[in-house]
């Protein structure tokens, strides 16, 4: 398969720079240990924050990392658009009988966040364990689509932030405070924050669609209905839908650069 | 013959910001822009028949690239139509690439830490080239440009020649039908344009390709075209035959005349004295003024004692700057 291909281009790129991938990937990790210590010795002052204990805002957390790592590995060619608009990859790209999204994809897999989304999968173990958790089919389910949704969610605004690209040239940093900011909000129960915030992020930048909400489900928390809380992880991967019909749509006004 | 490239009344306009000055005009432009259009092509009409190389010509900003980049389907056009291979470049993308190879002489198609070859394999999947077929056309290129050492190292390894060489097979492997080359010998030695230019002839001749090339380099024209476009300002200015054009300016020369002593004044008839210094001097023929050696020596020697002199005709680069000039198609 082509897509193979170019995953074996950049695993062959990384390893001529392989002191380099290494320590990216180490010191990405040591930031998100330091992010997790906070968090612990926040809880160590409060037992919990809105019934939410350590493991369970280290559960939301893993979820995070995870999903963020993910989508910052694979899809980085969307969040680095402006990028390939510049360098004039992107004009390179329309030259081949490939689908778009296809290269888009494929041009940039940055193989050091792996080493972050390990942590992020090891985060959501540990407090997989230490959480009393009723399982059922539906709850491994419900756990399960919420991490695609969170994939689905973070590309859909990378996807966004290209879409803009394509007008400005230069990457539109207003975006950032969506991705980044989404980010870190998700690392505590959303409804401790003011309901302004809470609504955004939870219908315009579904973000609490892949943890608060479905894992309210999981821990049987929260006052939001519990069915809605079960298919809350859907809203996420339908988002992502009205993000690829606007990007191809404004493809469509591309002006390139010059030679 | 049928022709390939069929390009009529192709306009192209862009609309760019337009910055206004004075107090808080940054702040004023982040909210409110105004938009000046630009006309980057104003009805480019013109044919290109099959297993032609055709030099397209003209000063920086002309709008050369953006006619390539509507060919190659990357730009859609404001107004007109044009049909390549059967086929509207932006419409039907996926289809329409399959036949062009494009090389950018400033950007590169290839990866920059890999060595060469596996690029290759990849632009293999890409245009999903069969095995045997690929192994034929790259021995084909391989002998013809010796790639041989080069395609185990990596991009960043090679030098400027090296990988224009490797970016011309690139952009062959799919064996395309026509060829789009923007600028193939800038900034490369002697040697190595020679061997460029005489690939460029050779797939031409191999495979009838049709070459599009766009280029500042005179003897690249000369050597390789049957027919140059001549843009400025987003207009076509000429199109036909180099050896035209040549022959139109073939009637002026500058003459080098070396005078036995120092003349203060120096006049002839007809003549155009650029410079003068001491025992030296440069003259040009005035339009109406036919050069004749022996009339000139018959004349100069009348007033003036020469020792020795040397007739220059116009060079293909002196000739081209004459005709921006001519159709004012520089900006000052």
């Amino acid at each position: 398969m082509l897509y193979n291909k170019f995953l074996k281009m950049h695993i062959k790129t990384s390893m001529q720079y392989r002191f380099n991938t290494l320590f990216i990937g180490i010191t990405q990790v040591l930031v998100n240990i330091g992010e997790v210590l906070g968090v612990w010795i926040l809880f160590s002052q409060f037992t919990s924050v809105k019934g939410y204990g350590f493991y369970e805002c280290l559960l939301m957390m893993g979820i995070v990392f995870t999903v963020f790592s993910f989508a910052e590995c694979f899809a980085r060619g969307y969040d680095e658009f402006h990028m390939l608009i510049k360098s004039g990859e992107f004009d390179r790209m329309l030259i081949r009988p490939v689908n778009i999204h296809y290269q888009i994809l494929g041009s940039k897999i940055e193989l050091t966040k792996l080493a972050r989304m390990a942590l992020g999968i090891a985060l959501v173990i540990i407090a997989l364990v230490n959480l009393n958790i009723d399982w059922s089919f539906l709850k491994i389910l419900v756990l399960i689509s919420s991490f695609i949704c969170g994939i689905t969610t973070i590309t859909g605004l990378f996807i966004i932030s290209a879409t803009i690209s394509i007008f400005t040239i230069e990457q539109f940093e207003f975006v950032n405070i969506f991705t980044n900011g989404a980010k870190e909000t998700a690392y505590y129960p959303i409804n401790i924050y003011a309901k302004w915030m809470t609504k955004i992020f939870t219908y315009v930048i579904p973000v609490a669609c892949f943890n608060y909400l479905p894992l309210s489900y999981l821990l049987e928390i929260g006052n939001v209905p519990m069915w809605l809380c079960a298919i809350s992880p859907l809203i996420g991967i339908v988002f992502i839908v009205p993000c690829i019909i606007i990007f191809n749509l404004c493809l469509k006004k591309y002006k390139s650069t010059g030679t | 013959m049928a022709s390939i490239i069929d390009f009529t009344d192709i306009c192209k306009t862009f609309k760019v910001p337009l910055r206004t000055k004075g107090k808080f005009s940054m702040f004023k432009n982040f909210f409110i822009r105004k938009y000046k259009t630009i006309e980057a092509l104003k009805n480019i009409t013109f044919k290109v028949n099959e297993g032609d190389i055709v030099g397209y010509i003209g000063p920086n900003g002309a709008g050369k690239s953006t006619t390539i980049k509507i060919m190659s389907g990357i730009l859609t056009p404001t107004s007109g139509n044009c049909v390549i291979n059967g086929y509207v470049p932006w419409k039907n993308r996926r289809e329409f690439v399959k036949n062009i190879g494009v090389v950018f002489g400033q950007r590169s198609q290839l990866w920059w830490d890999v060595p060469i070859m596996d690029s290759f394999e990849l632009l293999r999947d890409i245009y999903k080239i069969p095995k045997d077929e690929f192994d034929k056309t790259l021995k084909l290129l391989n002998d013809a440009l010796n790639l041989e050492t080069l395609l185990n190292r990596p991009l960043r390894q090679l030098s400027l020649g090296q990988k224009m060489k490797c970016e011309l097979a690139g952009s062959l492997l799919h064996h395309p039908k026509i060829l789009f080359l923007d600028e193939p010998t800038i900034g490369l030695d002697a040697i190595t344009k020679l061997a460029v230019r005489d690939f460029i002839k050779f797939i031409n001749k191999k495979w009838k390709t049709t070459i599009i090339l766009t280029t500042h380099d005179m003897n690249d024209i000369e050597a390789l075209t049957n027919k140059i476009i001549l843009i400025g300002k987003g207009q076509i200015l000429y199109q036909g035959s180099f050896e035209k054009i040549k022959e139109n300016y073939a009637s002026s020369k500058t003459i080098t005349v070396e005078f036995a002593k120092d003349y203060d004044n120096i006049a002839l008839d007809g003549y155009e004295i650029t410079n003068h210094e001491k025992r030296f001097a440069t003259l040009k023929n005035l339009p109406s003024k036919q050069f004749h050696p022996k009339e000139f020596i018959n004349e100069i020697s009348k007033n003036y004692e020469i020792i020795d002199f040397q007739v220059t005709s116009l060079s293909v680069d002196e000739i081209l700057a004459k005709l921006y000039k001519q159709y004012e198609i520089i900006e000052r």
